[in-house]
């Protein structure tokens, strides 16, 4: 069910392409999200980190297909400090991954600079935690059952 | 490298906060062209072009938050002649949707964008930047390789 309205809207996108933020170390918040949370990172420029799923290279898994990219800037300091609503999230293929994840990053907590990493629950249907790294960006961990997958309730539609 | 310590399926999502979820929809769908759907009544949903999402979540009882402008979201347009089409309706259209600021167009690189600050204090960028861009970046690799 398309959800898209029926006038004409003044911008045409043809792709939600990218979501940015800052951090005040580029090197850690590229270690945290290579060895940790498992997405390909490269820095076309210094001061400049782009981060985007693992798998879309040439001859990847998911070569060809449409990803969206993190991009994240280097500052000296955050000036607005990001909180909990404010996040980035993957998802991971089950419950038991979200339990596993929820110990690497507990037991690499100060080695890529984290925060505070809250438990895994169950919300809305899905399972997740979330942890924040040291320039207040907040980061999911997230299961959810296919019926929950977001291009699913895409296809029911609005349900309120 | 060594194999990571966790393996995602899905660069799955972004998050926002609105205080009035119609007219929120009403400026992602009818302003921004995004697609939107509820599935919560606290939430909805927006996508355009992939599988990933940005939820936008009311806040109760309160507005969102103040973001600062490098903090944001991308939409991709085919033309410089759509973002400056963008931008013109933007500041045409600024009290119909409660448009706060409507940045100056910008080149750089061969990419043209503007930002504009919504009706949440959330910044959205309209730009040529594109999949194809990103490729490219991504192809080439570290600029100190």
């Amino acid at each position: 069910m398309s959800t898209a309205t029926t006038v004409a809207p003044h911008v045409k996108p043809t792709q939600l392409i990218s979501g940015t933020f800052v951090t005040t170390d580029i090197g850690c918040t590229r270690r945290m999200c290579e060895q940790l949370l498992g997405l390909e990172c490269v820095e076309p420029e210094p001061g400049t980190l782009l981060v985007r799923e693992s798998g879309h290279q040439p001859g990847g898994a998911l070569a060809g297909q449409p990803y969206w990219v993190l991009e994240a800037r280097e500052v000296a300091k955050v000036e607005v400090p990001q909180e909990m609503l404010n996040h980035w999230g993957v998802f991971v293929s089950s419950q038991a991954a979200v339990d596993a994840a929820f110990e690497k990053v507990s037991a690499h907590q100060k080695d890529f600079g984290i925060g505070r990493v809250q438990k895994p629950r169950f919300r809305h249907g899905s399972y997740a935690f979330y942890f924040v790294d040291g320039d207040s960006n907040w980061w999911e961990i997230e299961y959810r059952t296919p019926e929950l997958l977001y291009t699913t309730l895409r296809e029911k539609g609005d349900q309120h | 490298m060594p194999e990571p310590m966790i393996k995602p399926e899905l660069l799955s999502h972004g998050t926002i906060e609105c205080s009035d979820i119609a007219a929120t929809r009403r400026f992602l769908t009818e302003f921004l062209g995004i697609d939107v759907v509820r599935p919560l009544p606290e939430a909805q949903y927006l996508w355009k072009g992939g599988p990933w999402s940005v939820v936008c979540v009311r806040i109760e009882d309160a507005e969102a938050k103040e973001q600062g402008p490098q903090n944001h979201f991308k939409l991709s347009v085919a033309t410089a002649a759509e973002v400056d089409s963008a931008h013109a309706a933007a500041l045409a259209q600024k009290d119909t949707y409660g448009i706060r600021t409507v940045g100056p167009i910008e080149e750089q690189a061969g990419i043209r964008s503007f930002k504009l600050q919504d009706l949440n204090r959330h910044w959205w960028e309209i730009t040529t930047a594109s999949q194809r861009y990103y490729d490219e970046i991504f192809a080439k690799g570290e600029a100190r390789a």
